[in-house]
């Protein structure tokens, strides 16, 4: 059980030209921000590559390629090293952008891809689950976020009113 | 050891902020810990389960403005 072999496997997805690029997301994304918080699962958003000779975009290819390498196929998940890991097209403008903006951390000495706390934090407030709001008073109060590019975020994805909401909620 | 509430709380944030600043392949250990424990009971609870894998339901990642 290890998320590090995980990302070593997603690395090597790429590298083999399975998908285009990825980031970490989620709660593992969070910590590496953040103390860590338990999770049962690793998200991981993906660019996808269409099947060669069609525009269809499916994570096919994804699972093809883990299980031929140890994986196994659990509902919407891929156990990875004794994790089950969620591979996630980028469903919203924000996350599209959250994942083109990724930003590349060192895992004692595997490169991760990893959503800024800026857009983990924004997407947390979009989500909006109990635990979701949770994590964002993390991200508050560990005072990682630059409060200029957070607002630049909540603006450009019309989330200023759902920020407010929560500042009255949770803030004041 | 004291019963000063802003003592505990200002002690309970250090400790978590002490946790972030671990190295960041640190702190990914730990998760793989807290999931083989969560695991470890879930199999004790529940020893006949069909499936050794824990799941969460998957987060409602969405597009458009926030209502609520």
């Amino acid at each position: 059980m290890n998320i590090r072999e995980v990302i070593k496997t997603v690395n090597h997805m790429q590298a083999d030209g399975v998908i285009e690029g990825y980031a970490i997301g989620g709660a593992v994304g969070a910590t590496f921000y953040l103390e860590p918080a338990a999770t049962l699962d690793v998200d991981i958003f993906v660019v996808f590559k269409p099947e060669p000779g069609s525009r269809i975009v499916t994570p096919q290819r994804i699972h093809d390629y883990l299980v031929t390498r140890g994986g196994r196929i659990e509902r919407e998940y891929v156990v990875v090293a004794g994790w089950p890991v969620q591979f996630l097209p980028p469903v919203s403008p924000l996350v599209e952008e959250a994942l083109s903006q990724a930003v590349e951390k060192d895992v004692a000495g595997v490169p991760a891809r990893v959503f800024t706390a800026e857009h983990l934090a924004a997407i947390a407030l979009q989500t909006g689950r109990a635990k979701d709001k949770a994590r964002l008073l993390q991200f508050v109060e560990a005072g990682v976020l630059d409060p200029a590019r957070f607002q630049a975020i909540l603006s450009q994805h019309e989330l200023i009113a759902a920020w407010q909401r929560f500042e009255q909620q949770f803030l004041q | 050891m004291t019963f000063d509430l802003a003592k505990i709380l200002k002690s309970k944030r250090e400790s978590r902020q002490q946790l972030a600043a671990r190295p960041i392949a640190e702190k990914l250990a730990m998760l793989d810990a807290l999931r083989e424990r969560a695991l470890a009971i879930q199999q004790s609870s529940r020893p006949a389960m069909e499936s050794g894998v824990l799941h969460e339901k998957p987060a409602p990642y969405r597009g458009g403005k926030v209502e609520g």
